[in-house]
């Protein structure tokens, strides 16, 4: 059975990323956390780049991406050795691979980690790696891989990530954002030139997670889109009315707007496509709404649950 | 919090309602201008509290918050279908001409009735230690049962006590030296004052809110309805009437929350404003306000405890606030003069602008 959970899909992400092993090990899976990560490059099929990570947790992170598009499929590596990985991607493939070192260990600088270096060894991974993706919007079948063990200096100074969020992003001036079951909508308008590509940048973001009799999602998948857009896409000159009518991979527009109740209404056609999924609608009852003003404030429409 | 809420607490406590309206009687620390100095004297009280069990649905209390005033409290309090409270309740206050520190209680309500009674103790008593801050004896809560006669019909024979039957009890509050600011506010000796409406909900996150009252031959009446910023449709309605009667004043009030459809106002901005009222029971009919001729007409009223109260008419001054919560944070999109009574239900503190 499968649900749709964005909270799930995030709270999942904090608890492979941060909880600590004692939190998350299965019965039976106790044992003293490494501290080497496996990386692992593949190219897919129509133009996406996958890159397959195994934390110190043994927590299994296969990440696809294309342009402004990104999707993370997280279950467990049930193989305590750090230098074999075994994972199953329930229905979407399987992964089993022991690493063999190449060339010498290097100690890569990291910019903003001053003089913390990781220690990677260069390698391959020999074995079995089977993905096919959702509807087959990408794929992957190789028998050996370029891959590396990476001992990070600290959670923030991982060579093996490429994480360099832009600082101008924070820098919006009014945003708008929807929360519906499993799947979340934001969009931030921004002064002339903050940010590239245009005025306004809009995210959506949708989760699901399998369930297991045993309690824990043996897979959960979380996928991402983020593009930019014209001023034009956000209009929001009243505050109680906002009108957001972003470019593919969404379509339609959605309408924020004030009833005689003083309720703020999240309505209209907008929908978002992801690779592989059906369109995902973006409006309804069911949202829950904020919109903020940099300089005054925020309000939020909660759900109507009687 | 005030010295009469131990009791008045306990037989408040049976809704979460009533608990509610319990929190926000009680009081800050007192508020009378304490001496110059450390200290302060929290003065010596005495109250009492009979229940009198249940008629039509109402609580039914004989309430003694101080040994000046004898209450008869009637008080229901209602969950609808979908979740909604609704909290109604009538309230008579006059003057006890007995002597409650020797446990008696002797009242007149006018033509509906009055109060003859005895405290006899059961034995059981519980002490409670001064509040921190304060120094002095334990107060004492006795229990027992009131004998003597009474009787009260309220009004249109809405109610009928004929028997002081019921669960009773007297807690006396030794005087207390406390430092400043820690000495609880007494019970009001005022018979309007202890009858007098006091607001249950906040208003100061509402974006929405009409505000109607009047005063004819006496009798306050002043009704609010207001949406809070970010909730779902509906609004949060209260209603107090005060009226005074020779010899004794008299309340009536209403809380409750208004499911889609109660309170539907024109947008900020937009003029002339105008504004439908429409709760649901125990009022019925709906008013409708315009700005542009400042009328507030309709068929809203309130049916209560033997009262049948008309809620629209000339004699009604509104309020209309219709605020944007991100533009007027502070203040509403337009707020008509207040209007010229002490008795309003505490109503908003948005600037006018």
């Amino acid at each position: 059975m499968r649900t749709r959970q964005a909270a799930v899909a995030a709270l999942a992400l904090a608890a492979f990323s941060c909880l600590p092993a004692s939190a998350v090990a299965a019965p039976g899976h106790d044992r003293a956390p490494v501290k080497q990560w496996i990386d692992i490059d593949l190219d897919g099929t129509n133009g996406y780049s996958i890159h397959v990570s195994v934390n110190p947790r043994r927590h299994l992170i296969l990440q696809v991406t294309k342009e402004e598009f990104s999707a993370e499929y997280m279950t467990r590596d049930v193989l305590a050795d750090t230098d074999r990985v075994k994972a199953k991607l329930r229905g979407l493939g399987a992964i089993s691979v022991r690493f063999h070192p190449r060339g010498p260990v290097r100690h890569p600088s990291l910019p903003g980690c001053s003089k913390k270096r990781p220690r990677l060894q260069p390698g391959v991974v020999r074995g079995t790696i089977r993905f096919v993706a959702e509807r087959e919007y990408t794929q992957v079948s190789v028998s050996e891989a370029e891959a590396a063990i990476e001992e990070p200096a600290s959670w923030f100074c991982r060579y093996g990530v490429k994480f360099e969020p832009n600082p101008r992003e924070r820098d919006w001036v009014s945003k708008f954002s929807a929360r519906g079951e499993g799947v979340y909508l934001l969009a931030r308008k921004y002064r002339p030139g903050a940010v590239d590509g245009g005025q306004v940048l809009y995210w959506a973001e949708t989760g699901e997670a399998f369930e297991a009799a045993s309690g824990r999602a043996p897979l959960t998948i979380y996928r991402h889109v983020r593009v930019p857009a014209h001023v034009s896409t956000f209009r929001d000159a009243h505050p109680e009315h906002l009108t957001v009518s972003p470019p593919p991979p969404f379509t339609g527009t959605g309408a924020l707007t004030r009833t005689p109740e003083s309720v703020f209404r999240w309505r209209g056609d907008l929908s978002v496509q992801f690779p592989g999924l059906d369109s995902i609608p973006l409006t309804g009852p069911s949202f829950e709404s904020d919109y903020c003003l940099r300089e005054v404030g925020c309000f939020r429409q909660s759900v109507d649950h009687h | 919090m005030r010295q009469g809420d131990a009791i008045a607490r306990s037989w408040l406590l049976w809704s979460a309602v009533a608990g509610c309206l319990a929190a926000c009687l009680v009081a800050s620390p007192t508020s009378a201008a304490p001496p110059e100095g450390r200290f302060e004297v929290q003065p010596a009280d005495t109250s009492g509290l009979l229940r009198l069990g249940k008629q039509k649905g109402y609580r039914i209390a004989l309430y003694m918050p101080n040994d000046r005033v004898v209450i008869f409290y009637a008080l229901r309090s209602a969950r609808s279908e979908g979740g909604l409270y609704s909290l109604t309740y009538s309230v008579y206050a006059v003057r006890n001409r007995g002597d409650l520190e020797r446990g008696v209680v002797r009242a007149r309500f006018g033509s509906l009735g009055s109060v003859s009674l005895r405290f006899r103790p059961s034995g059981r008593i519980r002490t409670h230690e001064p509040q921190p801050g304060c120094e002095g004896s334990s107060e004492t809560t006795e229990y027992g049962r009131f004998l003597g006669h009474l009787d009260f019909r309220g009004k249109g024979d809405y109610f009928h006590v004929s028997s002081a039957k019921g669960e009773a009890s007297i807690a006396r509050f030794p005087r207390l030296r406390c430092e400043r600011g820690e000495a609880l506010e007494s019970e009001p000796r005022s018979l309007r004052k202890n009858v007098a409406p006091r607001p249950l909900f906040r208003d100061d996150d509402s974006i929405a809110l009409l505000y109607s009252s009047t005063r004819r031959h006496g009798r306050y009446a002043g009704i609010t309805a207001m949406h809070p910023e970010g909730s779902p449709p509906g609004a949060d309605v209260e209603l107090g009437v005060v009226e005074p009667r020779r010899g004794m004043a008299i309340g009536h009030g209403v809380y409750l929350e208004g499911s889609r459809g109660t309170l539907l106002t024109s947008l900020p901005g937009a003029h002339p404003a105008t504004a439908t009222l429409a709760p649901p029971a125990p009022f019925y009919g709906e008013g409708v306000y315009s700005e542009q001729s400042g009328a507030w007409t309709g068929t809203l009223g309130v049916r209560l405890a033997g009262l049948n109260l008309p809620l629209t008419g000339p004699g009604f001054h509104v309020h209309l606030c219709v605020a944007s919560p991100l533009r007027d944070r502070d203040g509403c999109d337009f707020f008509q003069a207040e209007p010229p009574s002490f008795e309003r239900l505490g109503r908003p503190g948005w600037a006018l602008r």
